[in-house]
């Protein structure tokens, strides 16, 4: 804006200054050609009168350099002579409109270009007195050769303007163009700059308002969607088809542990480096959706990428139809190691049920074959009912976990006696204790808990018969019932040989046993503290192990009231 | 012009976590690979070590033409430089994580790695790498400082190790060759933590200068 304000300016200084040379030069020129003129006419009376009276030797007489040209014509229009030109190239002049005009009316006047001197030329005829006519002649510059005398000074003019109107133009243009440049754009109605600007001032202020409201509706919307999309508990990343990150939710973030800052364009990977994760992402990049298993920490994380395609707009990148990528995280750890647990359960059940199902079939298969001697019969068999004995046992176990495990949900309530439920399974075990030599007791008062009476039983029973059976010949087994303000407790406490600290988390999975039970070939399925943890679960309740692992357990069972 | 060199920019970094990613599953390869005496995993972080090998070239030539083409300063500047040098010192990682592979391959059977710490030498390692690729992504600074000084750790136990080896020499010659390999290998280990505090402090130079 400010160079064509200055160009202008120059351009019109410019412009004024050759247009005013060119209408003055024209006009002195004519008042020169007038000069011309009268002088011509006065200057050729006074020869024609000196002629009329002296006769041609006063016009050879005349100096050749005069700066009038006179010459002398016959009424035939034949030159008789001339001051300048050589009598003999000159032709008839009787058609020269000075002449013939002179010699109709006695004086003849004409301004034209003089072929024989090549000039503009003013031309003054008059008739003599013997009929012959005189004419002079005076040439002028034509009215170009004098602008071109003038250009230097024309020259110097515009360059002096054109400096002028530089300076000025500028400072004017300065002028005019801050107040442009201090517009407050963001408030353009309250800039009182010029008039004519207002049109587009308000024009402004109505596309900022429209923008405004835009913005405000983008940001409400987006909120909304981070609303929604931070409160799912699934994780969710939306990428863009260069795997960059567009979206981020909260849990997501949590899923991946990741701490990065989610509002840099980060690509995908920053959020996890795992082999899994990009190789889902190849695919989905590459159009195939897919579903894996990442591990991060102790995490289990489903991962489900999914390619996003379509032509709804115009196409770019190499894969036209790519437009991004759907990354959905689920939090699989509990299925994935309940998962684990059964089928860890699976296989332990079969090869605990394998066990005693070989033996029998060996005794039997001997037996049966007729290799076994007639004493060794009741051996076997008495081995093979044992060993059915304990596959019984075993499958009673089971049978009640499974129970339990279904009744997880629905719970049938009814007011269990915990001091009658311990006395008892304490009867119940009273000949197995007997056996060892092991004395039971019972201390504490009444309490009574909501529950399953069958669970608890199950519970108790398998509690006090490992106080038992782990326990030391001659032992002692105390348990105990106490009413606590808002929970029951019961307490087994054995004089066994302990469970050492590290194996005590152990315990409560099913079939884990200690090496040293195995060892002195206790009966035991390894699913009785198993039971043990899932009836007091059943029940809301807790359960404490204490033990030094070299003499005696005490399990603590706490059962809430409520 | 500039946006295509932000993007640039951007995928730099992006190559950047996934080398780093490859030097992890080349050491996790390795360390399992030795501590399982699985023939399959020592392939596999030999394999690694290639990808590794290709990634960092790939790395310096995108880094050099970005040096020729953008003349970037300051901050870029830095981090292209910074790039440059994590990459020699992510490769050196992905060649030691090939030599514990092949070493492995002469321990199989040997019960001596598991009556010293080498696993848990191993483990303090691979866990200062994962850190200072993580500090590198999360441009967390604290982090990469935690690494430098985790270093400590890492050369405890490998004198540690080192004496837990000379006893297990003394105590039974014949198993010196497998004890000295175990300590090349937690030779490497020791280095590959420095390779691990050497990319911290380029992330710690990239963020603060």
């Amino acid at each position: 804006m400010k160079r064509r304000i200055l160009l202008f300016t120059c351009l019109l200084a410019g412009l004024s200054i050759i247009l005013t040379t060119v209408v003055l030069n024209n006009i002195s020129y004519r008042n020169l050609v007038l000069e011309a003129r009268q002088q011509l006419k006065a200057e050729s009376e006074l020869v024609g009168a000196a002629v009329n009276m002296g006769g041609l030797a006063y016009l050879e007489s005349l100096s050749p350099d005069m700066e009038t040209r006179f010459s002398l014509i016959s009424p035939k229009g034949r030159v008789i002579f001339d001051s300048r030109a050589n009598l003999g190239e000159l032709g008839d002049h009787s058609d020269r409109p000075e002449v013939a005009e002179a010699l109709a009316t006695g004086r003849g006047e004409s301004f034209r270009f003089s072929g024989t001197i090549g000039k503009r030329t003013v031309y003054y005829a008059l008739r003599l007195r013997d009929g012959d006519v005189l004419r002079a002649a005076i040439t002028v510059d034509s009215v170009y050769m004098d602008l071109f005398r003038l250009l230097p000074f024309m020259i110097v003019a515009v360059a002096a303007i054109a400096l002028l109107a530089l300076i000025v133009g500028g400072k004017v243009t300065r002028a005019i163009v801050e107040p442009i440049n201090k517009l407050n754009l963001n408030a353009p109605e309250e800039n009182a700059v010029y008039e004519e600007l207002s049109p587009l001032l308000s024009r402004m202020k109505r596309q900022n308002d429209v923008i405004d409201a835009q913005m405000s509706e983008i940001r409400q919307k987006q909120a909304e969607f981070t609303a929604i999309t931070d409160n799912m508990r699934e994780g969710l990343l939306v990428l863009d088809q260069d795997a960059y990150v567009l979206t981020c939710n909260k849990s997501a973030m949590k899923l991946l542990q990741s701490r990065i800052d989610p509002s840099v364009r980060q690509n995908a990977l920053a959020f996890n480096r795992s082999d899994a994760f990009s190789e889902a992402i190849g695919k989905a990049a590459g159009g195939l959706r897919s579903e894996s298993v990442l591990r991060v920490g102790a995490k289990s994380i489903q991962l489900i990428a999914t390619p996003v395609q379509g032509r709804d707009y115009e196409p770019e990148g190499p894969d036209p139809d790519m437009k991004g990528i759907i990354l959905f995280l689920q939090d699989v750890t509990e299925r994935e190691d309940r998962e684990k647990l059964r089928r860890e359960f699976t296989a332990n059940v079969s090869h605990e049920l394998k066990t005693p199902l070989t033996s029998i079939s060996g005794y039997a298969e001997i037996i049966a074959s007729g290799l076994a001697k007639g004493d060794d019969v009741p051996r076997f068999a008495a081995n093979i009912y044992n060993e059915t004995k304990r596959l019984i046992t075993l499958i009673g176990d089971i049978m009640t976990l499974s129970r339990l495990d279904d009744k997880g949900t629905a719970i049938a309530n009814e007011t269990v006696d915990l001091r009658g439920l311990a006395e008892e399974v304490i009867e119940r075990l009273k000949d197995m204790a007997y056996r060892k030599n092991i004395t039971v007791t019972l201390s504490g008062g009444e309490a009574s808990v909501q529950g399953l009476r069958q669970a608890l039983d199950e519970s108790l029973y398998n509690l006090v018969e490992n106080a038992v059976k782990y326990n030391r010949p001659d032992g002692k087994v105390e348990v105990s019932v106490e009413d606590g303000a808002d929970a029951a407790i019961l307490t087994v406490k054995d004089t066994g040989a302990g469970i050492p600290p590290s194996e005590q988390e152990r315990v409560f999975e099913r079939f884990y046993r200690l090496e040293k039970s195995r060892n002195n070939a206790i009966e035991g399925t390894g699913l009785g503290l198993s039971i043990v943890k899932h009836g007091v679960q059943l029940h809301g309740g807790e359960i404490f192990l204490d033990s030094d692992g070299a003499s005696g357990t005490t399990v603590t069972i706490k059962l809430p009231k409520g | 012009m500039r946006e295509s060199y932000q993007k640039q920019l951007q995928t730099l970094h992006t190559e950047l976590i996934r080398m780093g990613a490859y030097c992890e599953e080349a050491i996790a390869y390795a360390i399992k690979g030795l501590l399982d005496d699985d023939a399959e995993l020592r392939r596999k972080a030999l394999e690694m070590e290639e990808t590794i090998n290709e990634k960092e070239r790939a790395i310096e030539y995108f880094c050099i033409r970005l040096l020729l083409r953008e003349q970037p300063v300051a901050r870029d500047l830095r981090q292209i430089t910074t790039a440059q040098k994590m990459i020699i010192d992510m490769e050196r990682i992905g060649d030691q994580a090939t030599d514990i592979a092949e070493i492995s391959a002469f321990m199989v059977g040997s019960a001596v790695k598991s009556d010293i710490h080498i696993a848990d030498m191993a483990a303090a390692a691979a866990k200062m790498l994962t850190d200072s690729v993580d500090s590198f992504v999360e441009g967390d600074i604290e982090k990469a400082r935690r690494v430098i000084e985790d270093d400590d750790l890492v050369d405890e136990l490998f004198t540690k190790v080192k004496s837990e080896l000379i006893e297990q020499i003394m105590k039974d010659s014949t198993k010196g060759g497998a004890c000295l390999d175990l300590l090349m290998i937690a030779k490497y280990l020791e280095r590959i933590g420095d390779h691990a505090v050497n990319i911290a402090e380029a992330v710690v130079y990239s963020i603060e200068g």
